[in-house]
Parts: structure tokens; C-alpha cells; sequence
């Protein structure tokens, strides 16, 4: 397990994030869950992740602030996938401008999600 | 003591204006002081609640995952997922707690889609939380019956929608909203059939909300429309004629052409702008025609639509208008100019000597 390669989850939804968390783990990764973008900073910081996954609209610091800080601050190339909700386009096109390597839009299907993680991952 | 006594005889000794001061702020003093404490408790209370809240949350999320993740595809339903139905089942007979489950599943069904959806969905049912919000479609208290149909919309309960599709034309708009929202969340372009019979408005923001919905359908296909399009509810029109427009519906030009007759104004000018969209040819001379009897607004709209459908026997009529006393048209009729026939615009450059013809032409030779 501790060879397990780290995944930071920024997700404001609880039951999403344990969701994710299980079906994520299950595949043999080890998730890092912050609940907003200020603890996924601080988990990025801490544990250097090979993969962040970040919902765009969050707490305190927005999951494009979370991209840019990773990106323009760390100088950190770690694949990101967003996550956004209907009717944030524009957004999403922000994430990409910022340095996001994919998105998936909510509702979307955790089966999905662990295909897009493994193709990252690989 | 002594102090005590001092201040009883100086109260009593002092004038009556100076003892009603003093027996005010001891009023004031007291209901501030009662008020703080009820505050207090009352946000004692908050948190108190909060944190139950928080911690049954928990426990309904870790429940909610176990179950998703518990199935096996030999048994429909595995014993471990059995016992966390019946350990929800037999929460959902206390209001606090029922919330909480319905809410932690509802948190989890609007993010996801798939299999895992409809296992939540298939949990609903199996806690037997349908019950719940049968009856509240019955109930006299109109929030109650909003909150039952969106409860229902949003766990996608289709059985049910004879007992909705009375709530269409409720006395309170938030009930009304609610059920067309459930008819066209479920049942896509065929829940508009309650358009129908629709005798209550439309409002703006309502109209907005059922296009979001249907614009996320994969299935684009629309019903048949016209008979929205003559509906007597005005409203009703008016949503058609959004749907005539995002839907490229050609084939109901002869009822758009047929609105330009409309009583209501607005009416006519949204037709003519979809009439615009749609480049149904036929409505230009018919508007040309009847150009004079025209509002303002319909001459402006109709000027837009010249805009995509001028041909060079447009010229004369254009002609005619570059000094139009309405500003907007002036500039229509010689941007469209412009763009037929160049020479004749720069021959146009004297035509008139008024300031604001003078204004619109230098700005369109030089852009």
C-alpha cells in the first residue's frame, strides 16, 4: 500500500468524495480527500500526489485557483482532472487555459472517472 | 444596605418623568437581558443541531457507500445490503432522520450517473422513503406538495405522474413550476403536453428553466408545436415561438406567419424575429405590405429580418426608409444598402441633410 500511487481528491460533496475514495482505492490507489481548495493545497504541498482530481466550484479557494497554484506557484506538471457542473463551460475552458489535463462533467459515471485515472496513471 | 436605601428614596423622591425614565430602561434592561439568553440558547441549539446533523450525515454516508459497493451479481440483493435497507428503513419513521437520508442520497444521485444512480434510486424505493412523499402530494399546505413533486423529480419517480399532472395549473406558482419541471425532467418533450391545458402564466424565468431541462436531453426531437403556437395562453405562445426558434422549426412557418396577427405586440415582434431566424421568405412582403400599420418595435424587427432576407427588389422600399424618423431603422435601411448594392450607397452620401442620416453614414463608410 505504500507503494500506492497518491491521488489528491478536492471535493466539497462528502458523500461523493468517500464514494470515490472507496471505488479509487479499490483499484489500488491511495486517496488524499480535502474538502475544499485550501486543504488541497495543503495535501499537494505535503504529499507531492501523481494525480490531483478537483471540483471547480469549492470553498475558500476554487478549483481553478487549485490548477493555477499547482501549475504557476509549485511548477508542478501533475496530471489534473476537473470536475464540473452543468453550465460552467466557460469555466472548464479557464481549467484547460490554466493547465488542466481533462474534465468530466457531473453527473458522471465512477466507472468512467477510474478509466480517465488509469489512462493518466499509466 | 445603606446604599440600598439611598437609591429607594432618591426613586422615590425624584419626579415622576425621571421615575418613568428609570422604570423604562429597567424594562429595556430586563428584555435585552432575555433576549441574550434566548439567543444564546437559541444558537446552542443551532449547533447543537448541526452537529447531529453532521454526525447522522456521516453515518447515512458510510451506510449509502457500504450499500453501493455490498451487491454481488448472484442475489438481487446481497444480506450485507439487506441489512443496511432495513437499518434506513426503520429510520425513515422519524422526520430529523429521514431528511438527513434523503438528503445524503440526493447528494450523492445529482453527482453521478449510471449504475451507482440507479442503485440509489432502487435504495429509495427499498427504504420504502416513497411512502413518505406520496401523501404530501395530497397535503393542504402548498410547500409541502412543492416539496413532495420536487422529491419525486429528483429521484426520477415516473409512476406517479397522473398525480402530478393535476398540480399544472396549482394557485401557487412554486407548485405549478415544480410539476412542469417533474413532466419535462422525466418525460423529456412529451411532458410539454401539459401546455395543453396550461390556463395559468408562463412566467419569463419558468420558460428559462424548462429549456435548460430539455437542451440536456440526448433525444432532440420535438412534438408538434402548432398547436402551441394558436394556444389562447399567451405564455404558452410565447414558449413555442422559443421552441420554433432553438429548434429550427421550418415546418411551422405558416402558424408563425399566422402570429404576425397576434393581439398582443410582443407576441407579433418575437414572430417576426423567428420568422427572421428561420429566413421564411414569404413573411417580408407580407410585412412589406402592411409596413405602415406596423408598431415601432414590429418596423424595427422587421428591418432585423430585411437584414437576412433583402434581395436588390428590396432596393426602392429600403430607399424610402434611409430617412426614417426612427433612428434604428435609418441605419438598418442603409446598412442593408450597403451591403446590396456599394455605388448606390456612396451616391447616398448627400441624400439627406439631417444630423443624425449624416452620423449612421459616416460611421457605415468607414467601417
Amino acid at each position: 500500500m505504500s507503494d500506492a500511487k497518491k491521488i489528491v481528491l478536492a471535493e466539497d460533496n462528502s458523500t461523493l468524495s468517500l464514494l470515490l475514495k472507496f471505488r479509487l482505492e479499490k483499484e489500488g490507489y491511495k486517496l488524499l480527500i480535502a474538502a475544499d481548495g485550501k486543504e488541497a493545497i495543503e495535501l499537494i504541498e505535503q504529499h507531492n500526489p501523481e494525480l490531483i482530481l478537483t471540483d471547480i466550484m469549492m470553498p475558500f479557494i476554487s478549483g481553478l485557483e487549485v490548477i493555477s497554484h499547482v501549475r504557476n506557484k509549485l511548477n508542478l506538471q501533475t496530471p489534473i482532472i476537473v470536475f464540473s457542473a452543468a453550465g460552467q463551460e466557460e469555466m472548464v475552458l479557464k481549467a484547460f487555459n490554466l493547465g488542466a489535463n481533462d474534465f468530466m462533467g457531473k453527473p458522471f459515471s465512477p466507472n468512467e472517472l477510474v478509466i480517465r485515472v488509469k489512462r493518466l496513471l499509466c | 444596605m445603606k446604599s440600598y436605601q439611598y437609591i429607594i428614596d432618591y426613586f422615590e423622591n425624584a419626579p415622576t418623568i425621571i421615575q418613568l425614565v428609570w422604570v423604562t430602561i429597567f424594562i429595556f434592561f430586563v428584555a435585552v437581558l432575555i433576549l441574550t439568553i434566548q439567543l444564546k440558547f437559541l444558537r446552542s441549539r443551532l449547533r447543537k443541531n448541526e452537529k447531529t446533523v453532521a454526525e447522522y450525515r456521516k453515518e447515512y454516508e458510510s451506510d449509502l457507500i457500504t450499500y453501493l459497493y455490498a451487491g454481488n451479481e448472484e442475489e438481487e440483493i446481497s444480506a450485507e445490503q439487506q441489512i443496511i435497507i432495513d437499518k434506513l428503513r426503520s429510520c425513515t419513521s422519524d422526520d430529523f432522520k429521514r431528511r438527513i437520508i434523503v438528503s445524503t442520497l440526493l447528494r450523492l444521485r445529482n453527482d453521478i450517473s449510471g449504475e451507482m444512480a440507479e442503485a440509489i434510486q432502487k435504495l429509495y424505493f427499498q427504504t420504502r422513503l416513497i411512502s413518505y412523499a406520496l401523501p404530501r402530494l395530497k397535503s393542504k399546505k402548498w410547500y409541502i406538495v412543492a416539496k413532495g413533486i420536487k422529491e419525486l423529480k429528483q429521484f426520477q419517480v415516473k409512476e406517479v405522474h397522473d398525480e402530478i399532472v393535476i398540480h399544472v395549473n396549482h394557485h401557487k406558482r412554486e407548485v405549478r413550476n415544480e410539476s412542469h419541471l417533474y413532466l419535462v425532467s422525466l418525460f423529456n418533450f412529451e411532458g410539454l403536453k401539459f401546455l395543453d391545458d396550461l390556463q395559468t402564466s408562463l412566467s419569463e424565468w419558468d420558460q428559462i428553466q424548462l429549456l435548460e431541462v430539455l437542451q440536456k436531453f440526448d433525444d432532440q426531437e420535438i412534438p408538434d408545436i402548432n398547436p402551441w403556437l394558436k394556444s389562447e395562453n399567451d405564455s404558452v405562445v410565447a414558449f413555442a415561438l422559443k421552441l420554433a426558434k432553438i429548434y429550427n422549426q421550418f415546418e411551422v412557418k405558416d402558424a408563425l406567419i399566422g402570429l404576425l396577427s397576434h393581439h398582443q405586440k410582443k407576441i407579433r415582434v418575437d414572430a417576426i424575429h423567428v420568422l427572421s431566424h428561420l429566413h421564411v421568405v414569404e413573411a417580408k412582403d407580407i410585412l412589406k405590405n402592411n409596413f405602415d400599420q406596423l408598431s415601432e418595435d414590429e418596423q424595427i424587427e422587421f428591418f432585423k429580418l430585411l437584414e437576412n432576407l433583402c434581395e436588390t427588389s428590396d432596393e426602392p422600399f429600403l430607399l424610402a426608409h434611409t430617412t426614417h424618423q426612427n433612428f434604428e431603422i435609418k441605419l438598418s435601411a442603409l446598412k442593408i444598402i450597403k451591403t446590396l448594392a456599394v455605388e448606390k450607397f456612396k451616391s447616398l452620401k448627400y441624400f439627406s441633410t439631417d444630423a443624425d442620416y449624416v452620423k449612421i453614414y459616416e460611421f457605415l463608410e468607414y467601417k
